[in-house]
């Protein structure tokens, strides 16, 4: 066996490591280098939550309730200061990016996996939904600028009311659209081919196969894919500024699920957030009203994924 | 028997303490008339005027609880393009409205505008207190010594000639801060344009967001120089306000001086007002009914600029209450 092996040193660690008992010591040092690799991640993470979570407990740990219903204030000792306008806008344009994006980056990515022929028009097009996903988000922002607000193009600024959270959500939903295509197509292409040839053998047509056998297999895939590109967008402040969204004052406070207000002045939790940490050079309660935003976006995005999740299992479970 | 003959002796008492805060309530005319009005305001336009007018409307709200105020900052220019659009009700400006802007107003048909000045904004020139070797600064030493052709030097004599021969440590607002603009504006970019450089500050100083870290900076050293907001460093302990030299003779920065725009550094800061808007929505009328009460003056010492003089609070209550309109 040894005698095979064309290259010496090759021969040589072998040889080395049958005859004698010694400690692999290089293949610790790299585990151990793996390791630290993974407590330098932990530990960041770390001291960014602690700090975050010590620094909210002045707003979070005396006034959550009030917090939580309050809205922008220009002091950060006001009893009326708190989180609701941007819970409200961030909440509308996380489902306005579901209802928009998904829809159609499933369906375009369903199109182009399984119907579109393999030619160089679809790998051009691929190459460019590619390079979209890379697009710096301000360059979306300019685009929702021109569409949504300044009505260059066919009045969409009537059915948005301009500078308003539905502006925002669907600028954002344009944003994560590549990615959502993207994701969705890679959890197509992991459908083993067999399960296709089986459908097909047994008479179902590209539709029937698609719906039984290509959508179900791939659900968990494009469930994590998108609730990853939603998490995205709701944390996303430079294009939601281009489109107008309000740090000084908003004078309503609608409730969550009020969608009268969707085509109003908004606010969202990302642009609360930066407004307060420059706001805390002047007023340093600021600071913790910062540190609690932040809180109350980490349990939102929390709360999305833990949803991703639950869903995924349940698809997984239906697959098994 | 006895009881009820005990609440007939204690009805006079209460009626006339009623009627006495009935009275105290119906003095002030604003606040009665205000809560019931219900309607939204519409503000944008500088981002310096832009506490002012939020102030104020966190002070309205709790007289008029169903007004909704909006205010964002996005600049003088970009308000104005927005308030001649009829976007917006109220336009907060840090200058006064330009021919050109007005001409555009006029023309898109929003003819009756009333200019209210709401405030005057100061800006302290500072060094270490223990620092005697200056007292007074022209404008002229001031781009020297912080604009951009001061990149580089570091000694006060390097920078400006006749200054002392000591180390020169700046410390400023960032370029995101609103007093960095004014500073700009105010004593940088007249002299810059004739000098054909841009106008901004040099980029070897030390900037921060955060008032205290500035005067920390100052304190710091002995022949430090610096610029915040005047509110802030006249309560400042162990620095030294700078006399400025506008043009007409060094002038001390006191409150006075900055109301009366004596003192150079300052600049009188404006809101606009869509006089037709205002006609038909009662929300506007008593939203700047409250702005041009004595809650302006509250509110501007809250957020920290210099409140007018009374003689210029009550011309601007005046012109507001007139409708005097501008040409």
């Amino acid at each position: 066996m040894i005698s095979r092996l064309s290259d010496d040193r090759s021969r040589a660690a072998i040889a080395a490591s049958i005859e004698r008992r010694r400690v692999d010591t290089r293949g610790l040092l790299f585990r151990t280098l793996l390791q630290s690799c993974l407590l330098i991640t932990l530990a960041l993470l770390a001291v960014l939550l602690i700090t975050v979570a010590l620094d909210s407990t002045d707003q979070l740990g005396t006034r959550l309730w009030e917090f939580l219903q309050g809205t922008l204030r220009s002091r950060s000792e006001d009893e009326r200061l708190g989180i609701h306008q941007g819970m409200y806008g961030s909440l509308w344009i996380a489902i306005i990016v579901a209802v928009l994006a998904f829809p159609i980056g499933i369906g375009a990515a369903v199109y182009l996996e399984e119907y579109a022929p393999r030619n160089r028009f679809t790998a051009f097009i691929e190459v460019n939904i590619r390079n979209l996903a890379g697009v710096p988000s301000v360059v979306y922002g300019l685009l929702g600028l021109a569409l949504l607000l300044n009505g260059q193009i066919f009045g969409l600024d009537r059915l948005t009311g301009g500078s308003s959270a539905l502006s925002g959500g669907i600028t954002l939903a344009i944003l994560v659209l590549p990615i959502v295509v993207i994701t969705s197509g890679e959890a197509f292409r992991a459908v083993p081919i067999e399960l296709r040839e089986g459908a097909y053998g047994v008479g179902a047509t590209r539709w029937e196969m698609i719906r039984t056998q290509v959508l179900p297999y791939a659900a968990p895939g494009i469930l994590t894919g998108t609730l990853l590109s939603m998490a995205r967008a709701v944390g996303e402040a430079a294009p939601l500024i281009l489109v107008g969204a309000i740090s000084g004052r908003l004078g309503d406070n609608p409730g969550l699920f009020d969608i009268s207000a969707l085509t109003d002045r908004f606010t969202a939790l990302p642009i609360v957030i930066t407004t307060w940490t420059v706001q805390s050079g002047r007023d340093v309660g600021f600071t913790a009203a910062a540190a609690a935003a932040i809180v109350v976006l980490l349990v939102f995005v929390l709360m999305m994924n833990s949803a991703a999740i639950l869903l995924r299992n349940r698809f997984e479970k239906k697959r098994g | 028997m006895r009881k009820p003959r005990r609440r007939l002796l204690w009805l006079p008492v209460i009626l006339v303490t009623l009627s006495l805060m009935a009275a105290a309530c119906g003095g002030d005319e604003v606040e009665e008339e205000a809560s019931a009005v219900s309607g939204e305001v519409s503000i944008s336009g500088s981002s310096t005027v832009e506490p002012i007018s939020i102030r104020v409307a966190e002070l309205f709200e709790d007289v008029a609880p169903d007004v909704s105020v909006t205010v964002d900052g996005p600049g003088t220019g970009d308000g104005f393009k927005l308030f001649c659009e009829g976007a917006t009700d109220i336009s907060d400006a840090s200058r006064q409205i330009k021919d050109a802007e007005k001409e555009d107003c006029f023309e898109a048909g929003i003819t009756d505008i009333v200019e209210l000045k709401v405030a005057v904004d100061g800006i302290a020139l500072m060094t270490n207190a223990s620092n005697d070797a200056v007292e007074c600064l022209s404008f002229h030493q001031l781009f020297d010594l912080i604009g951009p052709n001061g990149e580089g030097t570091s000694t006060w004599a390097e920078a400006s000639a006749g200054l002392p021969d000591a180390p020169l440590d700046i410390f400023g607002p960032g370029e995101e801060s609103g007093t960095f603009d004014s500073f700009v504006e105010i004593v940088l970019e007249d002299q810059a344009e004739e000098a054909g450089v841009e106008a901004t500050t040099r980029t070897d100083y030390s900037p921060s967001g955060d008032d205290n870290v500035i005067l920390q900076g100052i304190q710091s050293s002995g022949t430090s120089l610096g610029w915040v907001g005047f509110a802030f460093a006249v309560n400042a302990s162990g620095v030294k306000l700078l006399e400025v030299d506008g043009g007409n003779g060094c002038v001390e920065p006191t409150e006075a001086a900055i109301a009366s725009n004596e003192y150079p550094v300052s600049r009188d800061l404006w809101i606009y007002v869509n006089a037709d808007k205002a006609a038909a929505n009662p929300a506007i009328t008593a939203y700047l009914d409250f702005y041009v009460s004595d809650a302006l003056t509250q509110a501007v010492n809250e957020v920290g600029y210099i409140p007018l003089t009374d003689a210029a609070h009550t011309e601007t209550a005046d012109r507001w209450h007139n409708r005097t309109l501008i040409s």
